[in-house]
């Protein structure tokens, strides 16, 4: 009993993770850019629905969205095209840049204080599935997630847009070569992986009631966990990797003894470095595959 | 060919020096706030040096280097705060409890855990390749700080833990800064450090000439754990406080991106990332102070300062992705010789 | 169709082209041959668009093309085959195939296209719905042709089509590479194998040290003197490449 009630939180936390890992994957595969701003995207996903608080659930919900997906292009390019022939050290300390700048200006706006949000409050409580007591929301995470994944799935898979994607990602210079338009594709990739942050966002607010300026922290180094554990440039890897740390971080919450309890996030580092030491390359990416990393 | 080379470093080496002195001399002559901010620099500038150490020699990302600036502080901490007030806050075995060490000893010894707490995290990990390695230190970044968060007998876990004697005044960072970059001006100089740089440019090429590039990132890795921990003993007793939540992600990217936006393939651009950040930041917060205009004070709200830093280092970034110098290391003018030969 | 006037290429310090000039008029068959390191890929990736030019000038028609974005030359019609195909591995040869008409939006002459592109290489027909990454190496080479042939282009640029192939499988591709020719495609191609190319050119000019050594038609080359030199270094001071 309490095995399948660990077993939903397990699941609905690394449902929201694989979200964030595919959030950061997708712009990986397709820049090589390890985007550590994406956890500003979930800040500021939060903080329009704080400004938006008292507002129909759905209009908080969509205007999120669609500021965190403007946020993203912007982003995009007003610090990362320009640095597009960059070393990934250079781009990663970027992203950090455009991370700190973010974070100040909502410090400097809002303060430093966390603050309450109302959202999908009638999502706090638990529906019945037999013998289960699920909350709600984390209900509504799994289904979110596996709906996203078969939209993106689909998208990749059908979408003139979606295969010229995937081709950018495994060779982008090629790619350019039959036509693919490079500044289209990256675009395209970061409005998707703003949505994604946005939809964790969304969760997170509904969840924990508040929003902070540092809120997007936490998340941003998880899912790059889980997108390593994933295979860095692997979609299915990304989201893998989230469940996978999902169900990591949860049993190791539920089965450690307890005075071992406040260290989980060291242990579930340390596996972490186990698991890189047995598969640096991550579950989807084959061996061969890694030097273009 | 290898003389040359030798002459190229220690001149840039010695002008570095020469260059660090006088700003020491100068910030002699400037307001107490001031001098605090320089002391800082020459700590911060400890810190990048034992991170170029690896990061620029290897090219490989470390995201874990604070953490053990963190054990430095820490371990400093244990052996200089008063037998009181470590009975008080902490909860350790006795022999530590009454133990108190004088500074440079406490050095030598919170430098010599580092390094061997480096020797035994890098010794398995230094195989890794790719991404996995700096996301490898990454981890042992998380694990030292949720150590230092929870271990309450021994750090006091998220509670400053005050007490430090303050002794880091700013001859004191300079000279440890100093040290450091003697040392790692010798370490580039040896067999050591030239295999490495020749791993930087091509894994596989250093390989095939024989350089063992996983033995040769271990003694980087330990030696740059060595230096940062010495910047972190410094920063203990700088600030007086050891607080685990400083040693985290930001002060991670500020020392990392220190190192890029002034360069990370030279010590000359470790420097002049500092010095870059560091007057930027000064200038800015002066700038929050407020500037008096006749008799108004031109005040900007605060977090400008963090705001303006960031948009500026973008701004570098865009314009020079190799960071402010580049390959280059500083050295005088090189006086016409006559050509060699093509 | 195609003109290329006085290109001056480096990448940093190492100076991989020095003033090459050449021409190939439409309908024609052009091979550009020399060794290994001479250059030859340096050019077609700077006319494709992929690597940047210090000087020179290089005109597709009347239109001067240096410089601009290879997707936007692709939509101009030039096509490159790069050496070592670079064909998606973890995408199908169908999806492959359907790439090389990213810049069209005819969608019933895509699609006779692609019965055509399948006729000439039936092995793809058989593979159409494979992982290219499962095909070997000729029949990647051919879904890299086939890929290319699907934008229609003015231009086709191909970088040594028989490199690791075996030679029953160069034939096949050079077979095919006739009947575009027959078709009025204009195709400049990159060889280290002399034998075949000069073989199915019109003309052929041999670089060396990133330069145009000799130029000319390919009956009037093959087998003489001064082609041997022209193609293995003039003056006994650069010695045998």
């Amino acid at each position: 009993m309490i095995f399948l009630q660990n077993a939903i939180d397990a699941i609905s936390l690394g449902a929201v993770y694989a979200l964030a890992a595919l959030g950061i994957g997708l712009i990986f595969s397709i820049m090589r850019l390890i985007n550590f701003a994406h956890g500003e995207l979930i800040m500021v996903g939060g903080f329009v629905l704080y400004g938006l608080a008292g507002q129909p659930y759905l209009v908080m919900g969509l205007a999120s969205i669609l500021v965190v997906a403007i946020l993203a292009l912007g982003m995009e390019r007003i610090a990362f095209r320009p640095l597009r022939k960059a070393s990934p050290a250079t781009l990663l300390i970027a992203s950090f840049a455009v991370s700190y700048l973010l974070q100040h200006v909502v410090l400097m706006v809002f303060g430093a204080r966390p603050m309450g949000v109302d959202f999908l409050a009638q999502f706090g409580d638990s529906v019945e599935l037999g013998v289960l007591r699920v909350p709600k929301l984390q209900f509504a995470a799994i289904i979110v997630t596996i709906v996203s994944l078969v939209c993106l799935a689909l998208f990749f898979r059908r979408s003139r847009i979606g295969v010229e994607m995937r081709a950018a990602a495994e060779d982008f210079t090629m790619a350019r070569l039959l036509g693919v338009r490079a500044n289209r594709v990256i675009a395209v990739a970061f409005v998707i992986s703003g949505v994604l942050a946005s939809m964790v966002s969304l969760y997170l607010v509904a969840q924990t009631g508040s929003v902070s300026y540092k809120m997007g922290v936490n998340m941003v180094l998880i899912a790059f966990v889980a997108s390593v554990i994933g295979g860095m440039g692997s979609l299915t890897g990304a989201a893998l990797g989230g469940f996978l740390v999902g169900i990591v971080s949860v049993s190791l919450q539920a089965y450690l003894p307890v005075d071992l309890r406040p260290y989980r996030d060291a242990f579930v580092f340390l596996a972490f470095i186990a698991f890189l030491l047995w598969r640096p390359q991550g579950l989807m990416t084959r061996r061969a595959d890694m030097e273009r990393v | 060919m290898m003389g040359h080379t030798d002459n190229r470093s220690w001149q840039s080496a010695a002008l570095l020096l020469a260059v660090m002195v006088a700003v020491a001399l100068l910030a002699t002559l400037a307001p107490p706030a001031l001098q605090r901010t320089v002391t800082e620099a020459f700590i911060k500038l400890t810190v990048v040096i034992g991170l170029y150490v690896f990061v620029g020699n290897s090219g490989v990302f470390s995201f874990g280097h604070v953490g053990f600036m963190a054990i430095g502080g820490y371990v400093s901490a244990i052996l200089t705060i008063l037998p009181a007030k470590k009975e008080v806050a902490l909860d350790l075995p006795v022999f530590l409890e009454t133990l108190q060490l004088p500074g440079l000893a406490a050095l030598i010894v919170a430098v010599l855990v580092a390094a061997i707490v480096a020797f035994l995290v890098a010794a398995p990990l230094v195989r890794l390749r790719g991404i996995a390695l700096p996301m490898a230190t990454f981890a042992v970044l998380v694990i030292v700080h949720v150590v230092a968060l929870n271990w309450q007998s021994v750090t006091g876990g998220r509670q400053a833990l005050v007490g430090l004697p303050r002794f880091t005044s700013l001859w004191v960072a300079l000279a440890g800064a100093a040290a450091a970059l003697i040392v790692a001006t010798i370490y580039q100089q040896t067999r050591h450090g030239l295999a490495l740089r020749c791993s930087r440019e091509s894994e596989v090429a250093a390989a095939a000439t024989g350089i063992d590039v996983e033995r040769e990132r271990l003694i980087a890795f330990v030696l740059s754990a060595a230096i940062v921990a010495m910047g972190g003993f410094l920063f203990a007793h700088f600030l007086g406080t050891m607080t685990a939540n400083t040693f985290f992600i930001d002060l991670t990217f500020v020392t990392l991106t220190m190192l890029v936006v002034g360069g990370m393939r030279s010590l000359t651009g470790a420097c002049a990332g500092v010095a870059l950040v560091s007057i930027v930041s000064e200038l800015f917060r002066s700038i929050e102070r407020g500037i008096p205009v006749g008799d108004h004070v031109i005040e900007a709200p605060p977090g400008l300062q963090e705001i303006a830093l960031a948009v500026i280092l973008l701004a570098i970034l865009i314009m020079r992705p190799n960071g402010l110098m580049g390959d280059w290391e500083l050295a005088w003018p090189a006086r016409k010789k006559a050509k060699e030969g093509a | 169709m195609l003109s290329v006037k006085d290109l001056h290429v480096s990448y940093g310090n190492i100076v991989a082209l020095r003033g090459v000039s050449l021409e190939v008029a439409e309908g024609e068959i052009v091979a550009v041959i020399g060794p290994n390191g001479a250059g030859k890929s340096t050019l077609l990736l700077t006319i494709a668009g992929v690597v940047r030019a210090k000087q020179g000038e290089v005109r597709l028609g009347d239109a001067p093309i240096l410089g601009i974005a290879p997707e936007l030359l692709a939509a101009r019609g030039v096509a490159l085959v790069p050496e070592g195909r670079h064909i998606f591995g973890s995408l199908t040869v169908a999806e492959n195939i359907a790439l090389g008409a990213t810049t069209r939006r005819d969608r019933a002459a895509i699609a006779a296209d692609i019965e055509r592109a399948l006729d000439m290489f039936p092995i793809l027909r058989e593979r159409y719905r494979q992982r290219a990454g499962k095909l070997s190496g000729g029949e990647q080479q051919m879904l890299a042709i086939a890929r290319a042939l699907l934008a229609r282009p003015k231009l086709l640029l191909l970088d040594e089509p028989s490199l690791g192939l075996a030679p029953l499988i160069v034939r096949q591709v050079y077979d095919a590479i006739f009947a575009l020719k027959r078709q009025g495609m204009t195709v400049l191609i990159v060889e280290q194998s002399v034998h075949r190319a000069v073989a199915a050119a019109d003309r052929t000019y041999v670089v060396n040290s990133g330069q145009i050594a000799m130029s000319g038609r390919s009956s009037e080359l093959h087998g003489t003197a001064a082609f041997d030199a022209a193609y293995f270094g003039m003056g006994a001071e650069k010695g045998v490449r």
